[in-house]
């Protein structure tokens, strides 16, 4: 293994970071700040770029009247600004035991560690706050958004080790409770859960006002079912085996991962949540590029 | 199609086992590890499903080198091939007519018929085919080389004698195999005709004919066979009035069986001196001993011969007869020398049976040519040199074969005329009395004077006080015998001609040394008296096959005391050898070196200038094996070569009859199955190789 000055730097991909690196995060929505950066504030204030005009309040700052348009309407309105600001974003990794497999030499655990370094650096790059929380049956690591934490969320990074079962629905709901500032929150996980369950688990996050992205992580042989001979396969999380035929169960077994994937990317898009699903042999690069393309489109839009 | 082994066939139940491994589909033992079961866990499982055949190639692949191998070990043939018919009984021949005539061939009508049956090879070969005759007995003769000529092979048959040689098959054999291995003809066939004598096989001959080659064995044998022979002779020596006589016994070997009375007869010099009827018992032996008489004179010739039967060669037993005269010596001693000087010498050589020693001292003066006829060796003993004449005969003397042992000491000249005699130049004597005396201290144990010596159990010469010595240059060429302790040298040879002188560099007596007080001075001096004698125990009689060189009749010259009776002649001596056929051949200098006992009878040497000598006699019989005509079974014979296919006697050797190991050999379709097997081995690797590769996941 290579060694860095910053632990977890080598989950940085330098060609990942040229394709990308031009992109602009921008938030969906807009978080409270004090440095201007690229991201828009949520609420209107002093910036440069004209917003609206509001009716005079007592107490408003005198100086932001519109005096012009008093001279035009005889109305008092006071001028407001979009403004921009530095912007949180936390990143939710699972770090149970399912997320240790790899069929073809790339583990979700991996793969799924690459893809948050790399979030976070673009977005430490945007002078963005960033923080991590990994989890498995609990949260392991708590790692508060901060402009100075992206080092130790690439140590976190690092350090992760998928050695406990999990428990996804409890320690998002535990999780919600550190988010009390509205942020990007970066769900990477294989999701194996109820869909309907993860998406009530899910919802407190969007009532808080945060921005969730959920990366559902899976190892192609996950998606493909690809086995032949009749074995006995065991659970990474709980270690019960069952035997299982794979010429008579392969096929179920697709239908019912598609329907998985469907039903958890429908109820993702029902709550405004963005979902990508992304296998572990899928160029990391383009699977980010694809998705930061389409959160630009989106804010063009809005 | 038929087989070989058919019950290699349950073999093919092994099919059973692929077939079986591709309906079980047991479950790996292996656990697969999978991230969430929450999927597999909601499908019922359904285990009438793994009846199912995964991987028809796989399977097909598998039975098929399965059954392959299996059929390759069955060794199956066509029996009914038109191809192989074909090649079984058309195509030319190589033909190898190895055809007995050792002395035992002579017996009845044996080379008669022999003959008959190598000439009704030679009639049976066609256009293309190639014979080639090879005469043996113990040694092998290619009579005629790979020719189509019938002409020449015939010829060469009726010319071809009994020998009188022993039998070996093998160098035969070994000739024939030797001859069909190289020949590119289709057909490859021996024919050995012989009488099939037990003693010419032995069993551990490995003898193995090229592929494809058969031994036809056509025995001549004589089921009832009956011999009488002389197997030997035995003689006793005495003498009886000063004369010797020699009482000669004759053992008789009778195989048959009924008891014969036969007349035995000792003939010498070819007048016949006594006749003895013998009665000898059904195989048995009897002997018959004949009155003495007088040998007087060397090589007398003797024979014994008992009656006549079907087997005439061993009917007669030659030998050679000499008188046993002890090895004559002339000690030559200084000039009014001690009379005592030479008595350790003398004492030393009156003692000796095998061979008898005769010594005569004589001063340097009194050496004339004459005392050297009939001497075997001179000895001269701390002498001065002799007169010049006699010098000269002395010179002639060792180079026709005598032998000279020269003893240096205070006496004997050291800046004199160059002796070509002596093994180097002499120097001053050596003083070795500060020393308390030397020793010796190097022997060459690998010259036969010393070799009885080599074990350190039959003497010890480091005993031995050498007080002085004289110093001995020896020239190059010369080799040294010993040495003493301070590197002087003890003891030197140089062959001059046919004979050969030896220096010994201190007296043998007790004035410069204690050498003859010691317990090897006898052993030692019989050693070289022997040595320079070319002393061997008389041989009366050889065996046919043996080698003679110029050696051995020049050995019993000097054994007799007439090596220096030969005119000047050359250094090296040249023999005249008439076999008892009537050749004459040359040996030694100028001639052929050796020349081999081929012939039952007498080989008279005459070596070059010795006049009107008697001629040297070797007497040579036959191998008393060939009188043992028991013979083998001719099939059994062909079965002990290597277990090559054989014609049983009588059988056409134009179409022999294959047998199915034969065809199946030619054949070889197990060998074409084997490989397929293999072939159908390697593409079920390939195949599950590549399975495993695209479903890596269920197969590993």
């Amino acid at each position: 293994m290579e060694t860095h000055a910053i632990p977890g730097a080598r989950f940085v991909d330098p060609t990942v970071l040229v394709r990308i690196k031009d992109l602009d995060l921008v938030a969906r929505s807009v978080v409270d700040g004090f440095i201007n950066g690229l991201h828009r504030a949520p609420h209107f204030g002093a910036s440069i770029d004209f917003a609206e005009h509001r009716g005079y309040v007592p107490g408003d700052d005198i100086r932001r009247v519109d005096w012009k348009l008093y001279a035009r309407t005889d109305r008092y309105f006071v001028k407001q600004y979009e403004a921009d600001t530095n912007a949180n974003m936390s990143v939710l990794f699972d770090i149970s035991r399912s997320m240790a497999f790899a069929s073809e030499g790339v583990s979700k655990l991996q793969y799924g560690s690459i893809l948050a370094a790399c979030l976070t650096y673009l977005s430490h790059k945007q002078r963005d706050r960033v923080g991590i929380i990994t989890f498995d049956e609990d949260i392991v690591t708590y790692v508060p958004p901060s402009a100075k934490h992206f080092n130790v969320v690439l140590q976190t990074l690092d350090r992760s080790r998928a050695e406990r079962p999990g428990r996804l629905l409890a320690v998002l709901e535990k999780a919600a409770e550190h988010f009390k500032r509205r942020s990007i929150v970066a769900l990477i996980s294989d999701l194996y859960e109820n869909p309907s369950d993860l998406i009530e688990a899910l919802k407190p996050y969007r009532f808080l006002g945060n921005d969730l992205i959920v990366f559902h992580v899976l190892d192609p042989a996950e998606v493909e079912f690809p086995y032949r001979q009749a074995s006995r396969f065991e659970d990474l999380e709980s270690g019960e085996e069952v035997p299982v035929v794979p010429e008579v169960f392969a096929e179920q077994y697709r239908r019912m991962m598609r329907e998985h994937i469907e039903t958890i990317s429908t109820k993702c898009a029902d709550l405004r949540i963005d979902y990508v699903q992304l296998t572990t042999v899928q160029p990391l690069d383009e699977a980010l590029f694809s998705y930061l393309g389409n959160r630009e489109r989106l804010m063009r839009v809005r | 199609m038929s087989f070989l082994a058919p019950l290699f066939f349950v073999g093919l139940a092994a099919v059973a086992i692929p077939v079986l491994v591709h309906l079980i589909q047991r479950e790996r033992k292996d656990v697969v590890a999978f991230p969430s079961l929450m999927f597999l866990r909601r499908i019922p499982y359904q285990s009438v499903e793994r009846r199912r055949i995964h991987n028809w190639l796989l399977l097909a692949l598998r039975v098929a080198a399965m059954a392959l191998v299996v059929a390759a070990f069955t060794r199956p043939f066509f029996e009914g091939d038109p191809l192989r018919a074909a090649a079984v009984t058309s195509g030319a021949r190589e033909v190898v007519i190895l055809l007995d005539r050792s002395a035992s061939m002579a017996y009845g009508d044996h080379w008669k018929r022999a003959q008959d049956e190598a000439l009704k090879v030679v009639r049976s070969l066609g256009g293309a085919d190639q014979a080639t005759l090879v005469l043996f007995g113990t040694a092998t003769e290619e009579a005629v080389r790979a020719t189509s000529d019938k002409g020449r092979l015939e010829s060469a048959i009726a010319a071809a004698t009994v020998s009188s040689d022993g039998t070996r098959y093998a160098p035969a054999l070994r000739w024939a195999q030797s001859l069909l291995a190289r020949s590119e003809l289709p057909r490859k066939e021996a024919v050995l005709i012989s009488d099939f004598q037990r003693s010419g096989w032995e069993r551990q001959e490995d003898i193995h004919l090229p592929e494809g080659a058969t031994l036809a064995a056509v025995s001549v044998a004589t089921p009832d066979w009956a011999n009488l022979s002389v197997a030997s002779a035995a003689f006793d020596r005495g003498s009886f009035s000063g004369e010797e006589r020699v009482t000669v016994t004759a053992g008789l070997t009778n195989r048959s069986a009924s008891p014969v009375t036969v007349p035995v007869t000792l003939e010498i010099d070819g007048r016949v001196l006594d006749t003895r009827r013998v009665t000898v018992a059904a195989n048995a032996s009897g002997s018959a001993t004949f009155p003495p008489f007088t040998v007087a004179v060397p090589s007398l010739r003797g024979s014994i011969r008992a009656g006549s039967d079907a087997l005439a060669a061993d009917n007669v037993f030659h030998f050679a007869l000499s008188p046993s005269r002890p090895v004559s010596i002339l000690i030559v001693q200084a000039e009014g020398a001690d009379r005592r000087s030479s008595e350790f010498l003398t004492t030393a050589l009156s003692f000796g049976a095998s061979p008898p020693f005769r010594a005569e001292v004589l001063p340097p003066s009194r050496v004339t040519a004459a005392s050297l006829e009939r001497r075997s060796v001179v000895i001269l003993h701390n002498a001065t040199w002799l007169a010049t004449e006699a010098d000269a005969a002395l010179r002639r003397f060792v180079e026709q074969g005598g032998g000279l042992l020269v003893v240096l000491a205070d006496r004997t000249p050291w800046n004199g005329p160059e002796f070509p005699l002596l093994a180097g130049r002499p120097g001053n004597p050596v003083d070795r009395l500060g020393m308390g005396g030397g020793t010796l201290g190097f022997l060459d144990y690998s010259h036969p004077i010393l070799d009885e010596f080599k074990d350190p159990r039959n003497g010890n010469f480091s005993n031995i006080r050498f007080l002085k010595y004289r110093a001995l240059s020896p020239a190059q060429g010369d080799r040294v015998l010993a040495r003493f302790d301070d590197g002087g040298v003890a003891m030197a040879e140089r062959a001059v001609g046919a004979g050969r002188a030896i220096t010994f560099t201190s007296p043998l007596d007790d004035t410069w040394n204690d050498f003859p007080k010691q317990a090897l001075f006898l052993p030692l001096l019989h050693e070289m008296m022997r040595y320079l004698a070319k002393y061997e125990e008389p041989v009366t009689w050889h065996t046919v096959g043996r080698v003679l060189d110029i050696s051995v009749p020049l050995a019993a010259l000097v054994r007799e005391g007439s090596a220096g009776d030969t005119a000047a002649g050359p250094r090296k001596a040249t023999g005249i050898v008439m076999t008892p056929g009537g050749a004459q051949q040359t040996i030694g200098e100028g001639g052929a070196p050796s020349i081999a006992l081929a012939e039952q009878g007498f080989y008279a040497v005459r070596i070059q200038g010795m006049g009107e000598r008697r001629p040297f006699q070797v007497a040579v019989n036959l191998d008393p094996t060939e009188s043992d005509l028991a013979a083998l079974p001719p099939q059994e014979f062909a079965k002990t070569v290597a277990g090559r296919a054989a014609t049983a006697p009588g059988q056409s050797l134009e179409h022999p009859e294959l047998t199915p190991a034969d065809i199946e050999k030619k054949q070889s379709t197990w060998w074409f199955l084997f490989l397929a097997g293999l072939a159908a081995m390697v593409s079920e690797a390939v195949v599950a190789n590549r399975l495993s590769k695209r479903f890596g996941k269920g197969l590993r």
